[in-house]
């Protein structure tokens, strides 16, 4: 896995939720995990993200969105388009300010129209694959529609 | 007609760049087949039965002299020295080599022209009346709204991961000429009480294997707020559309398994959030697409001399009542150029006949000319003083046959020649039809026939008055046949006949249905007329009576 951010590859400062973990800081955290472990996420005052599938609603996470740091929202196939419209969504109708990141099937000439409609970070399948996201980043160097209003 | 500023060119020639890219990876081995799909498709290139085949688009079917002249020499550069149009009014390159497909892209570009989601999952070209800006009936102008839809749905962030393809069509005038009741969205120019423009919303349209006419979801949206209502409608499709069965992704299967009130609702929710916000129109936005559009300084004539030289020829009379309509200008002409003569497939046009329709277009049509749903061109702004010499220049290229809107005027598409969908033939069907009718095709009025060589319906044939669908049984070729479609504005679906038709048998087929059109026909009735009077029964008895 690599990590792409601010148009390089990054050390990623995040994990996903292990079972061995005794530190909630910097985890991301399923929803179920989050819906079940409420009140001590929100206590631990430890930055946490939230992983939601990219077929969500917004509604079903909605409260969680003041309390975490980042969303990943999983693609579960790269052609799969829901996850365009749900972070467009949280930058437009939340105002979500925080990290999106966009995980799961993720190819790099998707990254241009991931960066445009919020997402600011795209994990990756390898280096290669991450030096490519970063070239088409810059594919276009204009377009007609406007960004997300909060990134 | 529009033309490109810094940003458009700009974005098109990075666009050809993007794909050069792209195709040098995929033919490296660097981009799996699955993976260069999506991406290709959006450059509307499909791998065809023998080659690749290349969609390009043509905005809501206008074409410069210049545009046309680049097209016909891409068909000889990089194809066979032909084209073919189809009803989405975009034009299609049959044998381009995949490796070429970014130096056509290059080429097309430096007219101004792309295939940027002329295919895929994604909104697809913006198609509308071929007689914009000059019918008489029209209440608005639409080609600056597709021009500002184009320019919006244009590499859209958000919505290019469709569940699937999306089209959307406008007309301007109550006499639908663009099929909008069969697209994902259909807008209708109107204007409210005090004048105000906006549109009529449809949704939910479409043909394929699953026909449906589409639904009024808003009665006025605003010109103001239609980009922002598109959005809401597109986020709702793409949020709720269905993903887990191609055959059932459309927005039509959406909207009919929530209700068309409930999709409403969501839509409306949606709105609620974005209406009045950056998506929203100003007047000066629309003014500026608004001025590429302005009706030339037509010059005061009469008919005098359309009318001595209706005098002259029999040919050219019948040609002029078949081949012409009526212009909001006095002392100017609609011309259509037949894409159907005898000589080659529906909507097939060579390179001479593109270089001389380039030539005819500066010398007649003010460097202009259109394509339409039909899978003609037409001549939109032609003085009725040069219609004599226009169709002596036609009639010597096989584009002046005087069979608009008639039986051999029929939509086709590609068939199992080229298309790798396909359950049948189509362009020999097509052939064997027009043998048969070229010489009581006028007789016969208007009758619109269309033909599609499988159920994905390219051809259109749910709609036709006569409907063809090539079906497969057994490794065999048969036909389904449908009667009494309409494409107008009061569009419907055909009502089928009856048992799949043996290939053999389509041609004799099509004759005892014309013929019992003609024995109960009042006068000069048309076959849609007839046809709802007496229903389809003496159809059936005298096709399957026999059989």
């Amino acid at each position: 896995m690599a990590l792409v951010k601010n148009k390089q590859i990054i050390q990623d400062s995040w994990h996903h939720l292990t079972a061995e973990q005794t530190s909630l800081a910097n985890t991301i955290v399923s929803l179920d995990y989050w819906q079940q472990n409420k009140q001590a996420l929100i206590l631990s005052k430890q930055p946490f993200g939230l992983k939601v599938s990219g077929d969500l609603p917004a509604e079903s996470f909605s409260e969680a969105l003041k309390h975490v740091s980042l969303i990943a929202i999983e693609f579960p196939v790269f052609s799969d388009g829901r996850g365009y419209s749900l972070a467009k969504t949280l930058r437009d109708k939340y105002r979500f300010t925080k990290e999106i990141r966009a995980i799961g099937d993720v190819l790099p000439d998707q990254a241009f129209y991931l960066s445009r409609v919020g997402f600011d970070s795209l994990e990756l399948k390898s280096d290669l694959s991450a030096k490519l996201a970063i070239e088409k980043l810059a594919d276009f160097s204009v377009y007609y529609q406007k960004d997300s209003v909060s990134q | 007609m529009y033309l490109y500023n810094e940003l458009d060119q700009t974005l098109v020639n990075e666009r050809v760049e993007q794909y050069r890219d792209q195709t040098k990876r995929f033919l490296n081995g660097e981009l799996t087949e699955e993976q260069f799909r999506p991406l290709r498709l959006m450059n509307g290139l499909y791998i065809q039965t023998h080659a690749p085949m290349l969609r390009i688009n043509i905005p809501y079917g206008l074409l410069s002299s210049k545009q046309l002249r680049m097209l016909a020499q891409i068909s000889r550069q990089y194809d066979k020295d032909y084209v073919h149009f189809t009803t989405r009014q975009n034009v299609q390159f049959n044998w381009p080599a995949l490796e070429q497909v970014p130096d056509i892209l290059a080429d097309l570009a430096s007219v101004q022209m792309h295939s940027i989601q002329s295919s895929g999952n994604c909104i697809r070209n913006i198609t509308s009346d071929p007689l914009a800006g000059v019918c008489a009936d029209e209440i608005e102008d639409p080609r600056p709204y597709c021009e500002i839809i184009r320019q919006w749905s244009t590499l859209h962030p958000e919505f290019s991961y469709l569940p699937r393809k999306f089209k959307i069509a406008i007309s301007g005038s109550p006499q639908d000429r663009a099929v909008t009741q069969v697209h994902d969205i259909g807008l209708h120019m109107k204007k409210d009480t005090d004048g105000n423009i906006g549109f009529e919303v449809l949704v939910g349209g479409g043909l394929g294997r699953t026909p449906v006419i589409g639904q009024t979801i808003a009665d006025f949206i605003a010109e103001a707020d239609i980009l922002s209502y598109l959005d809401a409608i597109l986020r709702t499709y793409n949020r709720y559309g269905r993903r887990d069965n191609k055959y059932k992704a459309r927005i039509k299967i959406l909207v009919r398994e929530t209700g068309l009130e409930a999709f409403k609702a969501q839509v409306d929710a949606e709105w609620k959030d974005s209406k009045g916000g950056e998506l929203t129109l100003d007047a000066a936005a629309i003014e500026r697409v608004k001025a590429f559009f302005i009706a030339p300084n037509y010059s005061v004539s009469d008919d005098k001399q359309l009318n001595s030289d209706l005098e002259k020829s029999g040919a050219f009379r019948q040609w002029f009542k078949q081949n012409t309509r009526e212009h909001k200008q006095t002392g100017y002409r609609v011309v259509s150029l037949s894409l159907k003569s005898p000589h080659r497939p529906p909507g097939d046009v060579t390179f001479d006949q593109l270089q001389l329709i380039a030539n005819l277009a500066d010398q007649y049509n003010l460097g202009q000319a259109r394509s339409t749903h039909d899978q003609n061109l037409a001549f939109t702004d032609v003085k009725t003083e040069d219609l004599f010499s226009l169709w002596q220049q036609l009639n010597e290229h096989q584009l002046a046959t005087a069979n608009i809107g008639t039986i051999t005027d029929m939509i086709c598409c590609p068939g199992l020649d080229f298309c790798s969908l396909a359950n049948a033939s189509s362009i020999d069907i097509a052939q064997g039809i027009t043998e048969t009718f070229t010489d009581s095709a006028i007789e016969t009025g208007s009758l619109k026939l269309k033909m599609s060589g499988c159920m994905n319906g390219c051809g259109h044939h749910s709609i036709g008055e006569i409907g063809i669908l090539g079906v497969d049984k057994k490794g065999e070729q048969w036909y389904q046949l449908t009667l009494g479609g309409s494409d107008t504005h009061e569009t419907k679906l055909g009502e089928r006949l009856g048992r799949a038709i043996a290939k053999d048998d389509v041609i004799s087929t099509v004759k005892d249905i014309v013929n019992t059109y003609k024995q109960h026909r009042n006068d000069d009735e048309k076959f849609a007329t007839t046809f709802k009077r007496i229903g389809i029964q003496p159809f059936k008895d005298k096709v399957y009576g026999t059989r």
